[in-house]
């Protein structure tokens, strides 16, 4: 995805150390001393044993005890968790067995399995980069691809990858027996052969669940697809960038600003870092990009003008919704306009939210030194120049992608703080007004539950607009990207942003689902594609009413006065405890309290 | 003369703390209103229009904030976002890049003889956001 490690190069290379099965007889066939054989097996049950303890399932039901059975997944998990450790149990303990670190494998199954387990072990690794433990034992999310990792379909893909290697291991003990070569104790002999019986119990568990709710290919790949955690370091273009390389930095921007935003929705209401300016400059700076990513597909589309399979169409389409997007984040930039919060600066996010706004905008214009503060003069980047192959297009359509759903997680997390500041009474309104003033802004009162929503609102279909234009843009060849987008998109609790539910795979739904007109012709049968689209445009037009009647409702300074001059007693900011406790707060109350002194507030 | 020429002259006749901050409120919320006006992505400096704005609502509040801006009594209305804008958008980034400039200076100064820390961080703040506004409109960039 971004050339990084992905959890599928070592779950892969696991299974290339073990081999074909053929391959894997024939390594045993060749013997070995039984002991070493059980210690490196060892190695590999304990590695999959913690990869089926990571696994989040409720504990077995202790029989006789009474209890829900468990079904399906989670019992094929806990049995193979069972049967892990009592393999482990049967393999332990034979210190005859172990090897010094960096002694040569004995034997050719010995040097298979240790390469195996190495792997698995790096893999696993991998994985914990998203995940950590907190103090009290619990589990605490790294990434937003932490909750993609912990979600069913990709715990069930993980248990399958498992089954499948304690299948390909289970004949390890019979095939000894019968092999000339293999030299051990008949103690050594009877553990191993315990030990694989537990792994074939395992397998056997794993895919009793496979066979009643398959693991799909899909999610098969998207567990692959986990990158490592790492967000790239922050780079700013200096000017001598190729389009290439200015694809790679919208793309590594982008994932940096996606990295912050999951991090900023995962603060507490408190946290100093929910700022109205941070707010802001998201909200400036994706307006920003969306326009470059409009720009930016209007050329593609020039360029791939007379491509088959109506790609020149998708493109302009995927231009029509990036424009959509920009009008969307200009409608909160204004309604942010009228409100303010208890702290100030800016956050990471809004740092990298104005960086891929500057990588995108200088993809999307020739000047190699175009900045945010350039004057009107500057042209867009040719099409030719942008795409000189039909073949580059696919990469600059990727950067696009990656740019559009970026926003779509900011507009969500940007959502989300809010939504946790507004409970804290961190974001703020101006309330006091007297005759003859207008945009009095001190001092603030919390904004009122019908103001929080309607800002709720605007993001919510903010978010919507910027994920329908990152999957209306076609990039061929990025089927993952846009997997692990759609997975990304959904949050812990498995709902999507707009309150519908997931479906138990992560993968096949698209995060923007059809709107209320579209559904019903589909529910109907419709397929005609004419149609279908005419529904597309009603439920746009439907939003864009929602979105006109929620600007409506933010209030405008002039309306403001009035408005809220009745709502003032008793919800004024006289408990400092309940804001953050910042020196602002202090000094606003004591504006407040001297402002009172001065004009009392008239009796609603 | 322009709206945000006439709201320059007054933050150049401020004198004293209070003054400053008034002057500077309205500065910045008269930019705000005068830069929506020219946010239309057809014509150029959509980025530099939008992205400034956000940063006059973020001085204002900065100046908001500050314990000694006098009560809003007798404040000048505020410019408002115009439909149609009066002047050109280059004349617009013009007079809102000198005002900025001034802004700056006003604010850099007011710090420098503010006694409550309150003024002191607000005007720091409001000034920073100016120079950001300078630095967009002005087309250092460019």
């Amino acid at each position: 995805m971004t050339g990084r490690a992905v959890f599928g190069d070592f779950i892969v290379a696991a299974r290339r150390h073990l081999g074909s099965p053929g391959s894997f007889r024939e390594a045993v066939g060749q013997g070995g001393s039984v002991p070493e054989i059980s210690h490196s097996l060892l190695r590999i049950v304990l590695v999959m044993g913690r990869y089926v303890q990571d696994v989040d399932i409720g504990p077995a039901p202790v029989p006789g005890q009474g209890g829900p059975a468990l079904t399906g997944w989670d019992r094929a998990g806990a049995e193979a968790r069972e049967a892990l450790t009592s393999a482990a149990v049967s393999l332990y303990g034979d210190p005859v067995g172990g090897r010094r670190p960096g002694a040569t494998a004995g034997s050719e199954i010995v040097r298979r399995l240790n390469a195996a387990s190495a792997s698995l072990t790096y893999g696993r690794d991998l994985l914990h980069t998203h995940l950590a433990r907190g103090p009290r034992g619990g589990r605490q999310l790294r990434s937003e691809w932490g909750e993609v990792i912990t979600a069913p379909p990709l715990t069930w893909a993980l248990l399958a990858e498992m089954g499948s290697l304690a299948h390909q291991l289970a004949p390890l003990g019979p095939g000894l027996a019968h092999t000339p070569g293999a030299h051990g104790s008949p103690e050594a002999r009877r553990r191993l052969n315990a030990a694989c019986q537990c792994l074939q119990n395992a397998a056997a568990s794993i895919r009793i669940a496979q066979r009643h709710e398959p693991v799909s290919a899909a999610d098969r790949d998207l567990l692959h697809a986990v990158p490592i955690n790492a967000v790239p370091l922050r780079r700013l273009p200096d000017g001598s960038e190729p389009v290439t390389t200015l694809c790679e930095g919208v793309t590594a921007t982008a994932e940096r600003a996606r990295h912050a935003a999951w991090a900023s929705s995962m603060q507490p209401a408190w946290s100093p870092d929910m700022t109205v300016d941070s707010l802001r400059q998201v909200a400036a700076a994706s307006t920003v990009t969306s326009h470059h990513c409009e720009i930016l597909l209007r050329s593609l589309a020039t360029r791939a003008g007379g491509a088959p399979d109506g790609f020149h169409a998708r493109l302009l389409q995927a231009a029509d919704a990036a424009g959509r997007t920009r009008t969307r984040w200009l409608h909160i930039v204004h309604a942010l306009d009228q409100v303010t919060t208890d702290t100030q600066g800016l956050s990471q996010t809004a740092t990298a939210a104005s960086d891929l706004a500057l990588w995108s905008g200088r993809l999307a214009y020739c000047d190699p030194q175009w900045t945010l503060a350039s004057k009107p003069s500057h042209q867009a980047r040719p099409p030719h120049s942008l795409a000189p192959e039909p073949d580059d297009i696919p990469r600059v359509t990727a950067a696009i992608y990656h740019a559009c759903d970026t926003m779509a997680s900011l507009a969500q997390a940007n959502r989300k703080q809010i939504r946790a500041a507004a409970r804290a009474e961190r974001f703020l309104v101006p309330t006091e007004s007297q005759p003859g003033a207008f945009d009095i802004l001190l001092p603030f009162t919390p904004a009122s539950p019908d103001h929080i929503d309607a800002m709720l609102t605007l993001y919510q279909f903010t978010s919507k607009a910027s994920a329908e234009a990152a999957d209306t843009i076609p990039a061929p060849g990025h089927a993952i990207i846009r997997s692990a987008a759609n997975a990304r998109r959904h949050d812990a609790s498995g709902k999507m942003p707009n309150g519908a539910s997931a479906k138990p795979g992560l993968v096949p739904e698209p995060w923007h689902a059809p709107g209320p007109i579209q559904r019903t012709l589909r529910g109907l049968g419709v397929t005609n594609p004419e149609l279908l689209q005419r529904g597309a445009d009603i439920d746009r037009a439907g939003e864009q009413l929602i979105i006109d009647a929620t600007t409506e409702r933010i209030p405008q300074p002039e309306r403001l006065s009035a408005a809220s001059r009745g709502r003032t007693t008793g919800t004024t900011l006289d408990d400092p405890a309940r804001v953050s406790g910042n020196p602002r707060t202090a000094a606003l109350l004591h504006r407040k309290a001297t402002a009172q002194r001065e004009a009392p507030e008239a009796e609603p | 003369m322009t709206r945000l020429t006439g709201t320059r002259n007054r933050l150049q006749q401020a004198s004293g703390l209070e003054a400053v901050l008034d002057a500077a409120y309205e500065a910045f919320r008269d930019m705000l209103g005068a830069i929506r006006a020219h946010e239309n992505p057809a014509v150029g400096m959509f980025a530099a229009f939008v992205m400034a704005a956000a940063a006059a609502a973020s001085g204002r509040d900065a100046v908001a904030f500050a314990p000694s801006l006098p009560s809003h009594q007798g404040r000048n209305p505020p410019a408002g976002g115009e439909d149609q804008p009066k002047e050109s958008a280059e004349r617009t980034a013009s007079d809102a890049a000198d005002l900025s400039e001034l802004l700056a200076a006003r604010l850099a100064q007011a710090a420098g003889s503010a006694s409550h820390p309150g003024d002191r961080a607000a005007c720091d703040q409001a000034a920073r956001w100016a120079r950001e506004i300078h630095d967009l409109l002005a087309g250092s960039g460019s």
